[in-house]
C-alpha cells in the first residue's frame, strides 16, 4: 500500500471523534453487569452472565468465542438490537437499556452503523442508494465530499449504479462498509462481516475497516470466529459461556489461534485451516502510514 | 405419502392459503347459491301453478298469450256463460266453473290513498271467488264475499298493508271506482310468490272487472276421474270448436311458467355471469398464491430434486395441494351458498317476491356443479405454478438464500399480450365503425375479450411501465419509504401485474357499465329535449290507464290538449306478401305535436289522420315507400288497408321501430270491449298557462289513482335517470363481489411479499427505519398496485364503453357521456382499497422482531 492510496481518507483528525486524536481513549460503548437470559425455570438459558465491558473510542475491538458463547448476543445488546434481562448498556453517555422502540430506532439510525455477515443490501436499491440509505431514512443530506471520499476509498466509484445482484460478494460487503462509514456513526458493529467471503475478499474488507479506525478514528466492534480477522483488531475479547474470559491487546492471528485452542479444542480448527494472509504486514503498512 | 406432504404444506402456509380459499369459497357459494335460489323460485312457482290450474281450462283463443301481454292495456277476452254449461255437460267432467281473472285492476287503501300490492314485477289479479275441488286459497278469517260491497284479499297483501276483515278497500278498474269492505282474508295453500289477489262474488266480478254480467275470462273444469285430462281436452275441443283454447292442467302450468320463467332465467344467468367473473378473478388469486408458495419453496423443491425427486413428483405435489384446497373451498362454498340462497330469498322478499326459505330446493346437481367448479378452477389455476415448480433445477438448493428475483417480463409473453391487445383494439374499432351493423355486437364482444386477455397477458410489461410512472412521484412525496415502495412494486412485474389484473377486471366492467348507462341517460335526456313537445306525460305502474283516469286528465283546466296512445296487437301484411306480428300505436292526431317524429318522407302528422306511418327500418326491410298499401289485421277486430303516409326516422328509442295510426282507425276496427286501454297520455299546457300550476292541478286530479304518475319533462328525465341508476347499482353490487375477491388478492400479495422480505425488513429496521416508515412503505406499495389496477381497469372500461356506445348509437345511444365522477370515484376507491388491503400486512411487518427477521433463512 502506498501513501497515495490513503489520501482519500484525509488527515486522521478530520471528522474523527475527539477521543481518537490522542490521549486516553474515551469509551464509545459500555456494558455494566449485563445479563441476558432466555426462557424461565428449568429451560432457562443464560446467554450473557453479568458482563462488564468498555469499548474504547477510536479503536477496533474484536469479540471472539466459540459458538454459543454469547458473542453475537453481546454485540446485539450493545447495538440496541436486543434487550437485556438486567444490567445497563451505554452508547456514549446515553443509557439505551429501557429505551422505547422509537428511540432505539432513532439511535441506530443516527449513531450506529451495521455490517452483517450476508444480505446487507436491499436488492431493489443500487450501490449508491444502499450507501446513503441510513441518511435517506433520517432525512439527512449526505456530505457529498465525504461520500465521494468513502466511495473512492472502498473502490466502488464505477459500481455505484449497479444493483447488489450485479456485484460480487466482496463488492457487496464493501458497499456495506461504505454504508456504515458514510453516515459517520459513533460506532460500527460488524457481525461476522467477512464470514461469507473468501480470504482475499475478506482481507480487503478488513483492511478497509482497519484503515477507517487508523485514519478516521472510527470505532468498530466486530464479532468473529476467525483468528485471522481478529488479528486486524486492536483488542480481542474472548467470550465463553456468556462471560468475558480473556482479552488480548494488539493481537496477531497466530496468537489468537493459539489462545482459542487453549479455551476449547473444538471450535478453532476451522479457522486454523484457512490459508492465513499476512495481517502483520498489513498492520505494519497501516502503522507506517499513520506514522507518516 | 404425497398427500400427507401436500396436506402438511397447506397447513404450514395456512394463513397464505386462507385468502385463496376465501376466493374459492366466495365464487363457489355464489354459483351454488344462485342455482339453489333459482331452483327454489322455480319450485315455488311450479307448486303454485300446479295448485291453481284446473284439470282442464278453456279460454277464448288468443287470450292471455305472450304476444298480447307485451302490449299494455290489452283487454281481457271473454266467453259467454253458455260455454261454462257446455263444458260442464261433457262426459268425464264433474264440475265446471266460470272464472273471472283480470290484471288491470288497482287496489287502493282508502285510509292512506296508496296502492297496495306488489311494487315489483308481480301482478295484481282480480277475480271471482268460487268453490273448487282443490282450492289454491282458503278463507282463514272472515267469510266469502257476497254482493257488490264485499271483497276478499289474500293474506300476504293484507298483512303487508295492515288491513283485515272489516276494513275498507277501493278497487279501480276500467269500469269504475268501487268502494268495498273486506269480508274475509284468504291464505294460499302453497307459497304465494308475490301477486296480490282480490276476489268478489261472481256477478260483482263480472260487472266490476268485465263490464257486464254473463261473461267469463275462462272456464275451469274438474274431471270425475273417469278419463284422462287429455281425453277430456280432446272432447271439449271437439264440442266447442276452434275459437277456444283448451288446456290440461299440465299445459296451463307450463304456459304460466313461460311468463315468469323468462324473468327467473334472466336473473339466474345474470347472477351466474357475475359468479363467473368473480371465479375468474379468484383464479388470478390462486395462480398468484401458488406462484408465491412455489417461489418461497424454491430451495426446498431444489433439495427434493437434488435427492432424486422427479419433475412429475414435484408437479403432482403442487397439484395435490390445489386439489385439497379446491375440495375444501367447494365444501365451504356449498355451505355458504345455502346461506346465500336464504339471503337471496330474503332480499327478493323485500323486493316483493315472496318465497319461503324453509322450502329451499337443493337438487343433486348443485353439489356436483359446486365441486366441479371449485376443484377444476383451483387445479387449473395451480397448473402454471406447478409447471414452474417442476422446472426448478436441483441447483436451486445450493444457491444463496433469499428469494430469487423472478425474470422480468418475458419477451414472448409481452409480444403475445401486445398482439392480443392490438387485435382487440382493432375489433373494438371495427365494432365502433359498424354503426350498429349486424357484426357490431359480435365484434364488440370479441374486442372486449381480446383486450381483456391481452391486458392480462401483457400485465407484467404494463406493470413495469405504468408503475414506474405512477411511482415516479413517490420518492419526492414520501422520502425513503416512497423510494422503497416504488422499487418493491416494480421488482416482480408478473406478480404486480396479476394482482392488479384481478382488480382491473371488476373496475373495467364498472367503468364500461357506467359509460354506457350515463350515455343512456344523457341520450335519453337529449332525445326528450329534441322530440317531446308535450309538457306532461301520464303513465301507470300497471301499464294501462283506465277511462276514468283519462277523463280526470282531460278534465283538468289549463291544458291545451291531451293526446292518447294505445297499443293494438296486429298482423301487418306488406305488399311483398310477408306478414309481421307487431303492435301498432293508435294515437290522437295531436300526438304529432307532442312527440316530434321526424319523417324521412311523407308527413307524420298526416299519417295520424289518414294512413299509417312506418319507421325507416321497417320500410327498408319491406321496400316500402309513401303510398304503398298495408293490410293491418287488428287482433280481435277488422282488417284495414292503410296507405303508408310517412316513413319515420329511427334515430331515437322513443319512436324507433314503431308504427303509428290514428286513434280513429283503431276505434273503427275494434269493438269497444276489445279496444285496449290507453298506455300513455301526453298533454300540453295551454298557451300562457302557468305550467307549474297546471302540473300541480294534474297531480291533484290524479290523486285518487295512486298507480298513475304524471311527470313533467324534468321529472320524466329524473325518472329515467333513477331507473338507470337502479340498474347500475345492481350491477355495482354484483361486481362488488369480484372487487372483494380482487382485494383479497392484493392482501395476499402484500402478506406474502412481507413474509418474503422478512430479512430486508429486519435490515431496514436495523438501519433505523421506523415502524411508521415501514408501514408507510407497505401501504404505498399497496396503493400503487391498486391504482395501477384502476388505471388499466378504467382504460379498458372506457374503451369498452365507448365502443359499446358507438355500436348502440343507432339504437338511441347517440350521446357519449364519460362519467368523470364515477371514474374519479374508481380511482379514489382503488387507493382506499390499497390502504385497506395493506392494513394487516403493514401491521405485521412493523411488529417483526428485528433480530429474528435478520436471522431468517
Amino acid at each position: 500500500m502506498t501513501t497515495a492510496a490513503a489520501a482519500p481518507f484525509g488527515s486522521p483528525a478530520a471528522g474523527a471523534p475527539a477521543g481518537a486524536a490522542g490521549g486516553a481513549p474515551a469509551v464509545a460503548a459500555s456494558a455494566r453487569q449485563v445479563t441476558k437470559a432466555y426462557g424461565t425455570g428449568e429451560t432457562r438459558v443464560t446467554a450473557l452472565d453479568a458482563v462488564d465491558v468498555d469499548i474504547a473510542r477510536g479503536r477496533f475491538t474484536a469479540i471472539m468465542g466459540p459458538s454459543g458463547s454469547g458473542k453475537s448476543t453481546l454485540m446485539h445488546c450493545l447495538a440496541g438490537l436486543d434487550s437485556v434481562t438486567s444490567g445497563r448498556i451505554l452508547i456514549g453517555d446515553t443509557e439505551i437499556t429501557g429505551l422505547k422502540d422509537r428511540q432505539l430506532t432513532r439511535l441506530r439510525r443516527d449513531k450506529i452503523g451495521f455490517i452483517f455477515q450476508a444480505f446487507n443490501l436491499l436488492p431493489t436499491l443500487n450501490a449508491l442508494e444502499n450507501i446513503t440509505l441510513p441518511m435517506d431514512i433520517a432525512g439527512r443530506r449526505p456530505d457529498r465530499a465525504w461520500l465521494d471520499q468513502v466511495v473512492e476509498t472502498v473502490g466502488l466509484a464505477d459500481r455505484l449504479r449497479h444493483r447488489p445482484a450485479q456485484l460480487s460478494g466482496g463488492q457487496q460487503q464493501r458497499v456495506a462498509v461504505a454504508r456504515a462509514l458514510a453516515s459517520r456513526p459513533e460506532i460500527i458493529f460488524g457481525d461476522e462481516p467477512t464470514g461469507n467471503l473468501d480470504s482475499r475478499a475478506g482481507a480487503e474488507v478488513l483492511t478497509f475497516l482497519r484503515r477507517s479506525v487508523d485514519e478516521l478514528g472510527q470505532t468498530i466492534v466486530m464479532v468473529t470466529h476467525d483468528p485471522v480477522a481478529a488479528g486486524y483488531a486492536d483488542r480481542v475479547l474472548f467470550l465463553a459461556d456468556g462471560r468475558i474470559v480473556d482479552e488480548m491487546a494488539d493481537p496477531t492471528a497466530d496468537a489468537v489461534l493459539e489462545r482459542m485452542l487453549r479455551f476449547s479444542g473444538a471450535d478453532a480448527p476451522a479457522a486454523g485451516a484457512r490459508p492465513a494472509p499476512a495481517p502483520d504486514a498489513l498492520r505494519k503498512g497501516a502503522d507506517d502510514r499513520t506514522a507518516g | 405419502m404425497m398427500l400427507r406432504t401436500s396436506l402438511r404444506n397447506l397447513l404450514a402456509h395456512k394463513g397464505r392459503v386462507a385468502l385463496s380459499l376465501v376466493a374459492v369459497v366466495l365464487s363457489v357459494s355464489f354459483v351454488s347459491g344462485t342455482l339453489v335460489f333459482a331452483d327454489t323460485a322455480t319450485a315455488t312457482f311450479d307448486r303454485l301453478f300446479a295448485s291453481t290450474a284446473a284439470d282442464v281450462s278453456v279460454s277464448p283463443k288468443g287470450a292471455g298469450s305472450d304476444d298480447d301481454r307485451q302490449y299494455g292495456g290489452a283487454r281481457a277476452a271473454t266467453l259467454p256463460d253458455s260455454v261454462v254449461r257446455r263444458v260442464a255437460a261433457q262426459p268425464g267432467v264433474r264440475s265446471a266453473a266460470g272464472d273471472v281473472s283480470v290484471q288491470d285492476a288497482t287496489v287502493v287503501d282508502p285510509a292512506t290513498g296508496k296502492a297496495i300490492g306488489p311494487t315489483g314485477g308481480a301482478p295484481t289479479i282480480a277475480g271471482n271467488w268460487y268453490e273448487t275441488p282443490n282450492p289454491a286459497l282458503r278463507i282463514t278469517s272472515g267469510r266469502v264475499p257476497h254482493g257488490p260491497g264485499e271483497a276478499v284479499l289474500d293474506a300476504d297483501t293484507a298483512g303487508k298493508a295492515g288491513l283485515g276483515t272489516g276494513d275498507a278497500l277501493r278497487v279501480v278498474t276500467p269500469f269504475g271506482d268501487h268502494r268495498l269492505t273486506i269480508s274475509g282474508v284468504a291464505t294460499f295453500t302453497t307459497t304465494n310468490p308475490g301477486a296480490a289477489l282480490v276476489f268478489f262474488d261472481t256477478p260483482t266480478a263480472q260487472r266490476y272487472l268485465l263490464g257486464r254480467t254473463g261473461v267469463f275470462t275462462s272456464v275451469a273444469a274438474y274431471g270425475d276421474g273417469s278419463r284422462s285430462d287429455d281425453r277430456v281436452k280432446a272432447e271439449v275441443t271437439a264440442e266447442l270448436g276452434p275459437s277456444y283454447t283448451v288446456r290440461t292442467a299440465a299445459e296451463s302450468a307450463a304456459q304460466a311458467k313461460v311468463g315468469v320463467g323468462g324473468f327467473l332465467d334472466f336473473m339466474k344467468y345474470a347472477m351466474l355471469g357475475f359468479a363467473g367473473i368473480s371465479l375468474l378473478v379468484g383464479a388470478f388469486l390462486i395462480v398468484n398464491t401458488f406462484s408465491m408458495l412455489v417461489a418461497q419453496r424454491t430451495r426446498e423443491i431444489g433439495l427434493l430434486r437434488a435427492v432424486g425427486g422427479s419433475r412429475a413428483q414435484v408437479n403432482r405435489s403442487v397439484l395435490a395441494e390445489a386439489l385439497l384446497l379446491g375440495l375444501l373451498g367447494s365444501t365451504l362454498g356449498l355451505a355458504a351458498g345455502l346461506g346465500l340462497a336464504v339471503g337471496l330469498v330474503r332480499l327478493i322478499g323485500s323486493l316483493g317476491m315472496h318465497l319461503d326459505a324453509s322450502e329451499l330446493s337443493v337438487r343433486g346437481y348443485v353439489p356436483a356443479v359446486a365441486y366441479a367448479i371449485g376443484v377444476v378452477v383451483t387445479v387449473l389455476a395451480a397448473w402454471l405454478p406447478a409447471r414452474r415448480a417442476s422446472r426448478i433445477s436441483p441447483m436451486a438448493a445450493l444457491r444463496d438464500h433469499g428469494t430469487p428475483a423472478e425474470p422480468s417480463a418475458h419477451r414472448v409473453r409481452a409480444a403475445v399480450g401486445l398482439v392480443l391487445t392490438a387485435a382487440g383494439a382493432a375489433a373494438l374499432a371495427g365494432a365502433a365503425a359498424s354503426h350498429g351493423g349486424a357484426a357490431g355486437g359480435s365484434l364488440l364482444g370479441l374486442g372486449v375479450v381480446l383486450t381483456l386477455v391481452g391486458f392480462v397477458v401483457a400485465g407484467p410489461l404494463l406493470a413495469a411501465g405504468v408503475v414506474r410512472v405512477l411511482g415516479a412521484a413517490l420518492p419526492a412525496l414520501f422520502g425513503p419509504a416512497g423510494t422503497l415502495a416504488q422499487r418493491n412494486a416494480l421488482r416482480n412485474p408478473r406478480r404486480t401485474g396479476a394482482t392488479a389484473a384481478a382488480l382491473m377486471i371488476g373496475l373495467a366492467l364498472v367503468t364500461g357499465a357506467s359509460v354506457v348507462t350515463s350515455s343512456m341517460v344523457s341520450s335519453a335526456s337529449s332525445q326528450i329535449d329534441r322530440s317531446v313537445g308535450a309538457d306532461y306525460v301520464v303513465r301507470s305502474a300497471s301499464g294501462a290507464l283506465p277511462p276514468q283516469v283519462v277523463r280526470a286528465v282531460t278534465g283538468t283546466s289549463g291544458l291545451d290538449h291531451v293526446s292518447r296512445q294505445k297499443q293494438v296487437p296486429a298482423t301487418v301484411t306488406t305488399p311483398d306478401g310477408r306478414s309481421t306480428e307487431t303492435g301498432v300505436n293508435a294515437v290522437s292526431p295531436t300526438y304529432a305535436r307532442d312527440l316530434r317524429v321526424p319523417a324521412a318522407s311523407g308527413d307524420f302528422g298526416a299519417a295520424l289522420t289518414r294512413g299509417i306511418s312506418v319507421d325507416q327500418g321497417f320500410a327498408d326491410a319491406h321496400r316500402l315507400k309513401v303510398g304503398d298499401p298495408l293490410k293491418v289485421a287488428f287482433r280481435g277486430g277488422a282488417t284495414e288497408t292503410l296507405p303508408v303516409a310517412a316513413v319515420t326516422a329511427d334515430d331515437s328509442e322513443l319512436y324507433k321501430g314503431q308504427l303509428f295510426v290514428g286513434l280513429a282507425v283503431a276505434e273503427r276496427a275494434l269493438p269497444a270491449d276489445r279496444l285496449p286501454l290507453d298506455v300513455m297520455l301526453l298533454a300540453a299546457a295551454a298557451p300562457g298557462a302557468d305550467t307549474g300550476k297546471v302540473y300541480a292541478d294534474l297531480q291533484k286530479s290524479l290523486a285518487d289513482y295512486p298507480q298513475v304518475q304524471v311527470k313533467d319533462q324534468a321529472d320524466y328525465k329524473a325518472l329515467i335517470r333513477k331507473q338507470v341508476d337502479q340498474l347500475l347499482s345492481m350491477v355495482y353490487g354484483l361486481l362488488g363481489l369480484a372487487i372483494v375477491v380482487a382485494v383479497l388478492g392484493v392482501v395476499n400479495t402484500l402478506a406474502l411479499s412481507v413474509v418474503e422480505r422478512t430479512r430486508e425488513i429486519g435490515l431496514l429496521r436495523a438501519l433505523g427505519l421506523s415502524r411508521r416508515q415501514l408501514r408507510r412503505m407497505v401501504r404505498l406499495e399497496s396503493v400503487v398496485i391498486a391504482v395501477f389496477g384502476a388505471v388499466l381497469g378504467t382504460g379498458l372500461g372506457l374503451a369498452w364503453g365507448t365502443a359499446a356506445q358507438r355500436v348502440l348509437e343507432s339504437q338511441g345511444l347517440d350521446l357519449l357521456t364519460v362519467p368523470v365522477g364515477t371514474i374519479a370515484a374508481v380511482f379514489a376507491g382503488a387507493a382506499l382499497v390499497g390502504l385497506l388491503a395493506a392494513l394487516g400486512p403493514a401491521f405485521r411487518a412493523s411488529r417483526m422482531n428485528v433480530l429474528a427477521a435478520i436471522a431468517t433463512d
